[in-house]
């Protein structure tokens, strides 16, 4: 009995340096990829310019409860829909975008980090639409913004940025689709940025701005 | 007694890497996908949404008449964008069972050539499907509505099918989808309309695809 115990303890105290280890792990805190010159940027506020959310009942999105008509079935029940306003870089509506989101099975707590799958879908009324398929990392801002208010109940340290696109193309970029309109046909890729400005443990009190940076070579050699 | 803490530690450290690592975290519920063979090669899957239960939000412009007004998760569009051919809906899709399986994003908007429907269906345990089609003209359902006897204001019984996103195709996917090539129809079967402008029915997306 007593060396069981030992043993127990031993496993326990292994377990926990391991946590601990994979709390500060370095390989799953690194940023993505930072956008190229020349990129179109679009950019957004939240939550200002948040047309609509829905959020599955065991989805977590920072400073959103699932609310009455929440995705409850089980087969969407982590996923979130979210509408969205996208200015171009003078600050004027350029965009409409629907964000469905849902984790993705390639989280990989040792090596990547939690991953969300963002599939975007971004139309510029008289020009066309877009879709986005986007790998995010939201370990980062889980790690040093989320848990340590909501969880820890720690003041907020920030304003943070945050670069949280991982794939799916190689070089940490999302693909993007020109699906109709003078897009139709083209692809390309495209990297998020988003700065934090504004996080605490009430409901409703986060704020950011966001970026997404779209990169179609294509197109611009067109626009030339 | 030290020797057996210590492995014991090394057993509880690299089990948890072990399960850091090797654990499926996020796996989604997956349900058996409903499709069929077609005659003539590919594979056909019916995608269904039932109105009113399966519509999330909408926007809210008059570009979409019915489809706007009466929608309970009203998007509010910026004065921009009012005066523009533009509806944006977001709901709910099942399989042809019936099935909740995923979520998914209709854009209904002017682009280079005139209008344009895209859709983003995505279903977490598969991936996504984005299709697109020639849009409709605006307030399509409720003009057939209105063919059929339905006044704006009053409840409205009776069966009407409008087939929009003539000349439908798939643009593209990723997951179970990727690499997939073919077409879809959009019909709008209309049962019934509330007085206060909510439509029931259902949406049918009937997809055929194919590996080129």
């Amino acid at each position: 009995m007593k060396y069981l115990v030992v043993a127990v303890l031993g496993f326990l105290v292994g377990a926990l340096l391991a946590g601990t280890a994979l709390y500060y792990n370095p390989f799953t805190v690194h940023a993505g990829a930072a956008p190229a010159a020349g990129d179109r940027m679009l950019k957004y506020s939240l939550p200002d310019q948040v047309l609509s959310v829905a959020v599955g009942e065991d989805a977590i999105l920072a400073g959103r409860s699932s609310g009455v008509d929440g995705l409850w079935e089980e087969t969407i029940d982590r996923t979130a829909v979210m509408g969205l306003v996208l200015a171009d870089e003078s600050g004027q509506p350029a965009a409409i975008a629907s964000r469905l989101m849902a984790p993705s099975p390639s989280t990989d707590l040792l090596l990547t980090g939690v991953v969300l799958t963002d599939y975007w879908l971004v139309t510029l009324p008289g020009k066309g639409t877009l879709f986005v398929h986007s790998d995010s990392n939201v370990w980062p801002f889980l790690k040093e913004t989320f848990l340590p208010v909501w969880l820890f109940d720690r003041p907020w340290r920030g304003p943070a940025e945050y670069r949280p696109t991982v794939g799916p193309n190689a070089g940490s970029t999302a693909s993007v689709l020109g699906v109709t309109g003078v897009f139709e046909g083209k692809s390309g890729s495209a990297v998020e940025r988003y700065d934090v400005t504004a996080f605490g443990p009430a409901e409703h009190s986060a704020a950011a701005i966001g970026e997404l940076f779209l990169h179609l070579p294509d197109q611009q050699v067109a626009q030339q | 007694m030290r020797t057996l803490f210590l492995a014991g530690i090394v057993l509880g450290f690299g089990g948890m890497l072990a399960a850091a690592h090797w654990v499926p975290w996020i796996s989604h519920q997956r349900l058996p996908s409903q499709t069929t063979v077609v005659a003539n090669g590919g594979r056909a899957e019916q995608f269904l949404i039932r109105l009113p239960a399966d519509r999330i939000a909408a926007t809210d412009a008059k570009a979409g008449g019915l489809r706007s007004t009466a929608a309970s998760g009203a998007m509010v569009l910026p004065a921009k964008f009012i005066s523009e051919p533009l509806l944006v809906e977001h709901y709910k899709i099942r399989d042809a069972t019936g099935q909740v399986v995923g979520i998914a994003a209709r854009h209904w908007a002017s682009g280079d050539h005139g209008l344009t429907a895209t859709w983003s269906l995505v279903v977490p345990a598969r991936g996504a499907l984005v299709l697109r089609a020639p849009g409709e003209k605006g307030a399509a359902v409720d003009t057939a509505l209105q063919r059929a006897g339905y006044t704006p204001g009053a409840a409205w019984e009776g069966s009407v099918e409008v087939a929009l996103s003539p000349g439908g195709a798939v643009a593209g996917g990723t997951g179970d989808f990727a690499g997939l090539r073919g077409t879809y129809t959009e019909t709008w079967k209309v049962t019934g309309v509330e007085a206060g402008g909510a439509m029931r029915g259902t949406i049918e997306l009937y997809t055929v695809t194919r590996i080129p």
